[in-house]
């Protein structure tokens, strides 16, 4: 069987303030093949964000092991880890987070800006990945003068410019209203279904997961259920 | 460059503190270049290194004695000594005590004073010829000539002060020089005077040596030759000479750096706090960065490029504005007061404007450093938490 794309190897995470240990994430084991699209849930401070900012990257576990694609990345240097994120990972958060002083063409662009790609390339690329998510002629429009939900869509686009292999979405809807959270949703479904992206996302809704292959639940910090749903069972068949 | 629009927008995100921030590095530059060009002007050698054979002979206890015109012949017989032309301040009052009429007054031995002591000077031979000729004639530097629009012919009183003489001189010509701002007639002419007859004295001598190395011997023995006479002397190399003016003001140099680094340190903390609030304002954003793949030295390099770039835009305004604005309307205004002397050099040099630029980048780099060093340690998941 091939090595799947994410592979979690008994992981713990214990933050530390002032001499208290708390624990966070307690023997976790997960593997997410490539092209899947997993929904992560859990009350709040059940660790689900936690173990997401671990297989992006962006957290280091205090113990066990995160593969992604073959290559165990809690070992990595802070400067390499970083170069990874950049080709490996598209990171979309709940609030956005699109820098305000740049226009939706810039913050797409940013990503690129870490890439040897000329000018015109990284042109081609960021329109390409706005057109994709609908906001083709919203390109010089700033963060401001964009609704929630396109937003959330220029951050996406932001998210696959660099063509990354795992989309991690940490609330992706959580923010936005029923409407334009379902064009989310339905955006990270084509993004996985027709361009291969493996997708980890964290949501409360279960509405949002239920468009997911895979629910895993997480509650104190343990993986509690792992499950197909119709969506992940009809995938199978 | 292909992050500099991100730096320029960041910098310009929020526009009153950045104003007022720059706003303050204008004032201190603009200050810093004035007094920095100010010194410069105090300290400048009029001949631009080429009185470096010369030598001033004064009397040891200082100017306000004379010396006796008998050394003269003394001096002119050690080796090395090219000409000597005794030299006397008149310093009397032309039209009026105004400020803005005030003249260099000099008396100089015509025969050989441009041809032999001030040959770096630039005199039209015909006009030196001329005054040489005229008992009572003057020459002065052009720029003074302008100033007075005095045309050839022209007579001028100068009221005697200390020297119980008035002088009724006759306008010959303009020389060129670094230092334009005095007027020389002949020491015969002078030598009127009951007084200066009476005593046979004279406030300095110039002297012109063949050479460099020979300027530290023969400033010795002339010190030497009249150590024990009834006027000891003190000579001192043209440069020296004119320092000693401004050394009479105490130590301007030590108070203008001073106060120059107390300014540009309480800059500093400005722009610092500046700095640190946007960036501690950002620490989402740069979060994100750091998440989309930007490094530790990308976001070091951001921060201290905004802090530099702040400085450096508030650095060129100020010294934009010493330059064309502040010090051109202090020499209009100066040239009416008793400071105007110092004036004639008071402009912006290539150094000054270095030094300015120095100073805003070095700013910018100090009060970034600290906040840049803390945005690139922040911790990833520490920036993204404050969002939720």
């Amino acid at each position: 069987m091939a090595e799947p794309l994410i592979r979690i190897e008994n992981v713990e995470k214990i933050y530390r303030r002032d001499q208290i240990e708390i624990p966070v994430l307690m023997g976790i084991n997960l593997d997410i093949p490539e092209g899947e699209y997993v929904a992560l849930m859990g009350p709040s401070g059940s660790g689900k964000t936690t173990l997401l900012n671990l297989i992006a990257g962006i957290d280091q576990p205090t113990r066990g092991r995160i593969m992604i694609g073959g290559r165990d990345i809690a070992t990595m240097k802070q400067t390499e880890l970083a170069k990874w994120r950049s080709h490996t990972i598209g990171f979309i958060f709940q609030l956005y987070n699109l820098l305000p002083v740049l226009t939706a063409f810039e913050n797409v662009e940013l990503p690129l800006l870490l890439t040897p790609l000329k000018k015109a390339e990284r042109k081609r690329h960021v329109e390409t990945a706005l057109s994709i998510v609908g906001l083709g002629d919203r390109m010089s429009h700033y963060p401001r003068q964009l609704s929630g939900g396109q937003e959330q869509r220029v951050a996406i686009a932001r998210a696959i410019v660099s063509d990354p292999k795992i989309l991690v979405a940490d609330e992706p809807t959580g923010d936005l209203d029923a409407r334009s959270g379902d064009e989310i949703l339905e955006l990270l479904r084509r993004l996985n279904e027709e361009f291969g992206k493996t997708v980890v996302m964290v949501t409360h809704d279960p509405k949002a997961a239920a468009r997911a292959h895979r629910m895993v639940h997480l509650d104190k910090g343990v993986l509690h259920t792992d499950e197909l749903t119709e969506a992940g069972v009809g995938r199978r068949s | 460059m292909k992050y500099f629009r991100m730096v320029w927008r960041n910098v310009f995100r929020k526009k009153l503190r950045t104003g007022l921030t720059a706003s303050s590095i204008v004032i201190v530059l603009t200050l810093i270049v004035i007094l920095a060009s100010l010194l410069q002007a105090m300290q400048a050698d009029p001949s631009g290194g080429r009185g470096a054979n010369r030598l001033v002979v004064q009397h040891a206890t200082g100017l306000g004695n004379f010396l006796p015109l008998s050394q003269r012949q003394r001096i002119e017989q050690i080796p090395g000594v090219v000409a000597v032309s005794p030299e006397t301040w008149f310093g009397g009052v032309y039209k009026d005590d105004k400020p803005e009429n005030w003249i260099g007054q000099l008396s100089a031995d015509p025969d050989i004073y441009f041809d032999k002591i001030f040959d770096d000077a630039t005199i039209d031979p015909a006009v030196n010829e001329e005054w040489k000729k005229t008992r009572n004639g003057f020459v002065a530097g052009q720029k003074i000539a302008e100033k007075h629009k005095w045309k050839k012919g022209d007579h001028i009183i100068l009221k005697g002060t200390y020297i119980p003489l008035n002088l009724d001189l006759v306008y010959i010509g303009s020389y060129n020089a670094g230092d334009e701002t005095n007027i020389f007639f002949h020491n015969e002419y002078l030598n009127q005077s009951d007084w200066i007859l009476a005593n046979k004295v004279t406030g300095i001598y110039y002297i012109k040596i063949d050479s460099g190395e020979n300027v530290p011997r023969v400033a010795a023995t002339i010190d030497k030759m009249f150590e024990n006479s009834d006027a000891p002397t003190k000579t001192l190399t043209e440069k020296q000479f004119q320092l000693q003016f401004m050394e009479m003001m105490g130590n301007v140099k030590f108070l203008i750096n001073g106060i120059s680094l107390i300014i540009i340190f309480a800059v500093t903390l400005i722009v610092a706090n500046t700095v640190a609030m946007s960036a501690r304002e950002r620490v989402t954003e740069i979060a994100v960065m750091r998440t989309l793949g930007f490094g530790r030295g990308h976001i070091l390099g951001f921060i201290l490029s905004e802090s530099v770039l702040m400085s450096l835009l508030g650095g060129v305004l100020g010294i934009l504005l010493a330059k064309f604005v502040f010090i051109p309307a202090l020499v209009a205004g100066g040239n009416k007061t008793s400071i105007s002397i110092w004036l004639v050099n008071f402009k912006v040099s290539p150094e000054t404007l270095a030094l300015a630029f120095v100073v805003s980048v070095g700013v910018g780099i100090l009060a970034g450093f600290v906040p840049a060093i803390n945005s690139s340690r922040l911790r990833i998941v520490d920036g993204l938490r404050k969002v939720v």
